[in-house]
């Protein structure tokens, strides 16, 4: 079994890479598991044809722990389960805990099986909670999504350190997969996210170029796999699917320091 | 458990902890022990919000809303809600929820933790709290109000009965003891007392959040040592206009009695342990046996110096009886 998880960015388009992967893996005949891991609950809802399935958090405090794996996993697009965490409204409670108390219940209900688990993360690793998919050898290939933006290297760049760090751990087995250039046409960009991924110890993975179909897929409420298979999006997605299955290599990170970043970011962004 | 010794000490009242039945059951457990050492028998009124993991990861506000109506169901004169260290991680707006329209004063003291508190921080940040039912008043003719009695120090009606004694030598009065036994009624009299006096507050904060809210003159702490207790009466003279002359050389009278009622130790040896983290100063122990003629020095007999100093002459007293028992086991 394949355990995987993409960390990025808030806004970076995570959850569209995850669908669209989950999608991929599952069209050449994979058991695929997407776990959604973060309180807006909107990872897996293209593979569920825009349906809002209920989150595990939400079922369990309508219901307690005497819930079924039925009740928490739902199939959708290619036979792939769909899990939603959920957590709190914006504003209140403690969504990093809502993540752990997740995990907790699925490893209770024995839910997390297949030959790949992919785990959908919300923005930054912003507390212990959400650090949790890399905790206790769940997710051993962690993938970065990021765009050529200096923000969204920043933040991928974070995602390193805490990797560095839990990789440490005596339980934990997480690595950097590989990095994802989720695209935003920005010149120069894949030579950036290329250079990145090579001074923090890995390799850019794949190159996803920004394209009209992933918002039009969405707004028909599927993945760009399933509305447009024969489209060049779907293909970038296959391969990017067919690139994750086979990879063996993965590293432990070495974050920038800031100075680096910056300086990376000048040399391939025109001021 | 700072906070929850001041709520618990209000009349009538409820006090909530917001926060997992856990940190309510080990901070109740040890306020009723302490309690029940001082045969106070009267269980304070305590309740959890009962947060759980739901609570936690959903937030709080509501388990304290339905514990807050619980508590107003019993009609107490006012509910004091003491926030944790969950209820302040998961960012719960305790306040917020403590301000709604009650049917009681819902009054809400911070008082977690980790965010560098002690017990005297959760002591003081409830006396804050409370400190919202005084109303201002024109006059300020209504006795001595005293402010932060340690409700969990074992001689805490003696000292009180001390002060008191000393007040009234003066022709004064106490007012209100805020907060030991007292409705939030009769707090918000407060504003009419004509002195306030700390219990022991060397740092000026009780001091001055209280001087600016009541417009009343204060005294820093309850009076200790033998010169120390001279000088509260002169204080507390001259704060309230009061001629303290014939309080004073009556009480000098007294210490002067107290030296002949402890006679037989002049000569005697001591020594003082602090046992390394008693506030008390050794100082005014040190004058104590001066005035007794009562050597000081690291061969005497060890006498354990107790964690705050006695309050005023009667203090004295009563400290010096237990002087006198190490002595005399000594020698015997």
């Amino acid at each position: 079994m394949k355990q995987i998880a993409l960390y990025g960015k808030g806004g970076i388009g995570k959850s569209t890479t995850s669908a669209n992967l989950s999608a991929a893996l599952a069209d050449t005949g994979c058991d695929v598991m997407q776990i959604g891991c973060d309180p807006k609950h909107d990872s897996t809802r293209m593979l569920m044809h825009g349906r809002w399935i209920p989150t595990v958090l939400d079922l369990v405090r309508e219901k307690g722990d005497k819930i079924g794996v039925g009740e928490v996993v739902f199939e959708g697009y290619g036979g792939v389960r769909c899990v939603e965490a959920g957590g709190p409204e914006p504003g209140i409670g403690c969504a990093g805990r809502g993540i752990i108390a997740t995990f907790q219940l699925l490893q209770k209900l024995d839910a997390l099986y297949g030959d790949v688990i992919l785990y959908d993360v919300l923005g930054d690793v912003v507390c212990g909670g959400f650090a949790m998919p890399m905790r206790e050898g769940y997710a051993q290939e962690i993938y970065l999504v990021t765009s050529g933006e200096f923000m969204s290297l920043y933040a991928a760049n974070n995602i390193c350190k805490a990797i560095a760090r839990l990789s440490k751990r005596s339980k934990a087995r997480c690595a950097l997969g590989g990095v994802i250039c989720n695209a935003k046409n920005i010149p120069g960009e894949e030579e950036l996210v290329r250079e990145f991924a090579e001074l923090v110890g890995s390799r850019l993975i794949a190159y996803v170029p920004r394209a009209q179909v992933v918002q039009i897929a969405e707004v028909n409420q599927q993945t760009v796999i399933e509305f447009a298979p024969d489209s060049a999006q779907a293909m970038v997605y296959r391969q990017l699917a067919e690139t994750i299955q086979t990879n063996t290599e993965t590293s432990i990170p070495t974050p920038l320091e800031m100075h680096e970043l910056e300086t990376l970011a000048r040399k391939h962004i025109p001021v | 458990m700072g906070a929850l010794s001041v709520s618990a000490f209000l009349d009538d009242a409820v006090t909530i902890v917001h926060g997992p039945d856990g940190c309510t059951h080990i901070n109740t457990s040890l306020l009723h022990t302490t309690l029940l050492e001082h045969d106070i028998y009267t269980i304070p009124r305590i309740i959890s919000s009962g947060l759980g993991e739901e609570e936690v990861i959903f937030g709080g506000e509501e388990a304290l809303a339905e514990a807050i109506a619980l508590a107003c169901s019993s009609r107490p004169s006012a509910v004091c809600v003491i926030s944790t260290c969950v209820t302040e991680t998961i960012g719960d707006d305790t306040a917020a929820v403590c301000a709604r329209d009650w049917d009681v004063p819902v009054v809400h003291i911070e008082s977690s933790g980790f965010l560098g508190g002690t017990f005297h921080s959760g002591y003081n940040s409830a006396l804050f709290a409370l400190a919202d039912f005084i109303e201002p008043s024109p006059s300020h003719d209504r006795g001595v109000n005293l402010i932060g009695e340690k409700n969990l120090e074992f001689e805490v009606e003696a000292n009180y009965a001390e002060v008191a004694r000393l007040l009234g030598t003066l022709g004064l009065e106490v007012h209100v003891r805020f907060v030991r036994n007292v409705s939030p009624a009769k707090i918000r009299e407060m504003g009419g007392g004509c002195l306030n006096v700390m219990r022991d507050d060397p740092q000026g904060i009780l001091s001055s959040h209280f001087d600016a809210l009541t417009g009343i003159p204060s005294i820093p702490a309850f009076p200790a040592g033998l010169a120390g207790t001279l000088a509260f009466l002169e204080e507390a003279g001259r704060l309230t206009g009061t001629d303290a002359s014939d309080a004073v050389r009556e009480e000098e009278t007294r210490q002067e009695e107290l030296a002949a009622e402890f006679s037989d130790l002049a000569g005697a040896c001591i020594a003082f342990d602090n046992f390394g983290f008693q506030s008390a100063g050794n100082d005014l122990f040190e004058e104590i046996a001066g005035h007794l003629g009562i050597h000081v020095a690291p061969e005497g007999t060890v006498i354990p110096v107790p964690f705050c100093m006695p309050v005023g002459t009667f203090g004295i007293r009563a400290m010096l009886r237990q002087w006198r028992r190490f002595i005399d086991g000594q020698a015997m």
